[in-house]
């Protein structure tokens, strides 16, 4: 017999972290009619300095009931019913009695991404061991990116001369290692976790700043995490889908890696040449263009289409480490593509993600976006909420700004693509 | 429609931008200006500003002061083409100037518009979202005080 399904989305602009929490929790709960079977908290980096995340997660213990699982973290802002917010928080909760959820956690994913991946899967599959239900879905969130700090130079996404530059890369590694600064990893805790969870349909992001990449945390239960990835796991009888878009196109620009790091993040080498004077020429930009002033407006706007297990994977450039070019994920060598996008095919993107769901009636949504999309999109976002509204219609639905998202599902393998939307949608097939 | 709004708006206004005792309009502003990349917001037109956050221009970040008086020339050049084509759909405008960007939403079919002052090297895309979110505050606070006005009369 089908069970009645309570989902709500709360949201606070307060900038007191305590009041903050308080109202989140209070908004999102007092909305339904039994106790809540999880709770996702989302929220900017605002809070850092206005109490901090502590007392933003005691606010919202202060009402919420206690044992609730809540999983969530920090986000560049968040779209929900309510609009579009780049400061503030929001939570989605939903109470289900056909529903076995479980939460897991793992720590030093920067450093140590398999052992963190291991733990947390260790906690998923003990604590639903017992579950009889047959649709299973995973909300991973995964510590984001850290621009590591230089000294003498600060942080930067470019390091093209000086004598700095010549132990720019021998130093990023060492900054992801020792101080777990550098790249989120969150590509092969991903990959990591597919394999080790493979029956579940999962939709990845990261917990980020407002983008400037200093700091970044999770939340698990009632307690604030650094570089840890945090998930939430669900076994129900509802109906669930997952599903990634980016609206990226090809263009004929194209060009061969010949020369990749050990760790498969850096490029070297393009068609045999030092890779950025060749992605220059590609380009048609003069030479020495890109600076901390120009890479915000232009780089973003020239993703690449790389590879990965035979698996297209859209990425932005993110670092210029002297002659070197460093990507978010880990890579093949490969022929690569230069893609360009749009605001209208980002807006496209929205619509063929949603149109993929028309046999589902939803009860609720989780949406990972990429923060270049609002970066490029600015207020336009509310263009995308529209569409996201005339789906969802009165159902909750909480969409999250991130720098690393991806989809999985048993049936589609991995999706994972910068620029990209990614939506889990929960409820029953029409 | 656009004069009424006007009117509104003038009600507000003291010329200098001097604070006004709990107006609703210098809240939204205030909320705006405690973002770190917001240095300076209000509503303004050409040759006036109409209000300012509660602290006014005390309250903008220090590093506005020293190109404060340019830009507020500068401004007072764009709300000319406001001016000319607010009518005509114009919502949003933006100039740079030294390592600073003006930005201006427009409020619908009027010469006044909601103006942030941020760092050429900001996430713009996240300010953007909300300079929209206040904007919309601001229209609201207007309905309602044009609803008001329509029931006295």
């Amino acid at each position: 017999m089908e069970k009645n399904i309570d989902a709500a989305v709360g949201m606070t602009r307060k900038w007191d972290a305590r009041e903050a929490g308080r109202e989140v929790a209070r908004d999102t709960i007092q909305q339904l009619k039994a106790p809540p079977s999880f709770f996702l908290l989302f929220s900017t980096i605002h809070y850092e300095k206005n109490g901090g995340f502590e007392e933003l997660l005691k606010g919202v213990w202060d009402v919420l009931p206690k044992e609730t699982p809540l999983v969530g973290g920090t986000v560049v802002g968040f779209m929900n019913n309510y609009g579009c917010f780049t400061r503030g928080a929001s939570a989605l909760a939903v109470s289900y009695p056909n529903m076995d959820v479980v939460i897991g956690y793992g720590k030093n994913t920067k450093r140590s991404p398999k052992k963190a991946v291991n733990q947390c899967s260790d906690m998923i599959k003990k604590g639903l061991s017992k579950s009889t239900y047959k649709n299973k879905f995973l909300l991973n969130l995964v510590s984001g990116p850290e621009v590591p700090s230089i000294p003498g130079i600060g942080r930067t996404k470019i390091i093209r001369s000086g004598a700095l530059s010549k132990f720019a890369i021998p130093a990023f590694g060492i900054s992801q290692s020792l101080f777990q600064k550098g790249l989120g990893r969150e590509d092969e805790i991903f990959e990591d976790l597919v394999n080790k969870l493979s029956d579940y349909h999962m939709i990845l992001g990261t917990t980020i700043d407002d983008y400037k990449g200093v700091s970044n945390y999770q939340f698990l239960n009632e307690n604030v995490l650094t570089n840890s990835i945090v998930n939430l796991a669900i076994s129900t009888d509802l109906n669930l889908n997952v599903k990634t878009t980016h609206g990226m196109k090809k263009t004929d620009i194209r060009f061969e890696i010949t020369k990749l790091s050990k760790n498969k993040h850096i490029i070297h080498e393009i068609n045999n040449k030092p890779a950025l004077n060749e992605l220059y020429k590609l380009l048609n930009w003069p030479e020495d263009f890109l600076n901390e002033k120009t890479m915000a407006n232009t780089i973003l706007y020239y993703p690449i289409s790389l590879k990965r297990n035979e698996r297209e994977v859209p990425a932005v450039m993110t670092f210029i480490l002297k002659d070197s070019i460093l990507v978010p994920c880990v890579i093949d060598k490969d022929e690569v593509s230069i893609l360009t996008v749009s605001g209208n095919n980002l807006v496209k993107a929205v619509q063929e993600n949603l149109n993929y769901f028309e046999n589902l009636d939803s009860e609720f949504g989780i949406i990972s976006s990429c923060v270049t999309i609002l970066l490029t999109l600015g207020n336009n976002m509310y263009k995308v909420r529209e569409h996201v509204m005339k789906y969802f219609k009165n159902k909750p639905f909480l969409m999250f700004w991130c720098a690393g998202e991806g989809t999985y599902s048993p049936e589609k393998n991995i999706t994972y693509a910068n620029m990209s939307f990614n939506t889990a949608v929960i409820g029953r097939c029409r | 429609m656009g004069y009424i709004y006007k009117d509104v708006v003038d009600k507000y206004s003291i010329g200098d931008g001097t604070k006004m005792r709990d107006d609703p309009i210098a809240t939204v502003l205030d909320d705006l200006l405690k973002l770190d990349d917001i240095l300076a917001c209000m509503v303004a037109r050409q040759n006036m500003i109409s209000v300012m956050p509660t602290a006014g221009t005390d309250g903008f970040k220090t590093e506005i002061h020293e190109i404060w008086d340019i830009i507020h020339r500068a401004m007072d050049d764009v709300f000319n083409v406001i001016r000319e084509y607010s009518q005509t759909g114009l919502a949003e405008m933006e100039f740079r100037l030294q390592d600073y960007e003006v930005l201006f939403y427009v409020f619908h079919e009027t010469d006044n518009a909601l103006v942030s002052i941020i760092p050429a090297l900001s996430n713009k895309g996240l300010i953007e979202v909300e300079m929209e979110n206040a904007r919309r505050e601001i229209q609201n606070i207007l309905n309602e005080q044009e609803k008001e006005k329509l029931e006295i009369v």
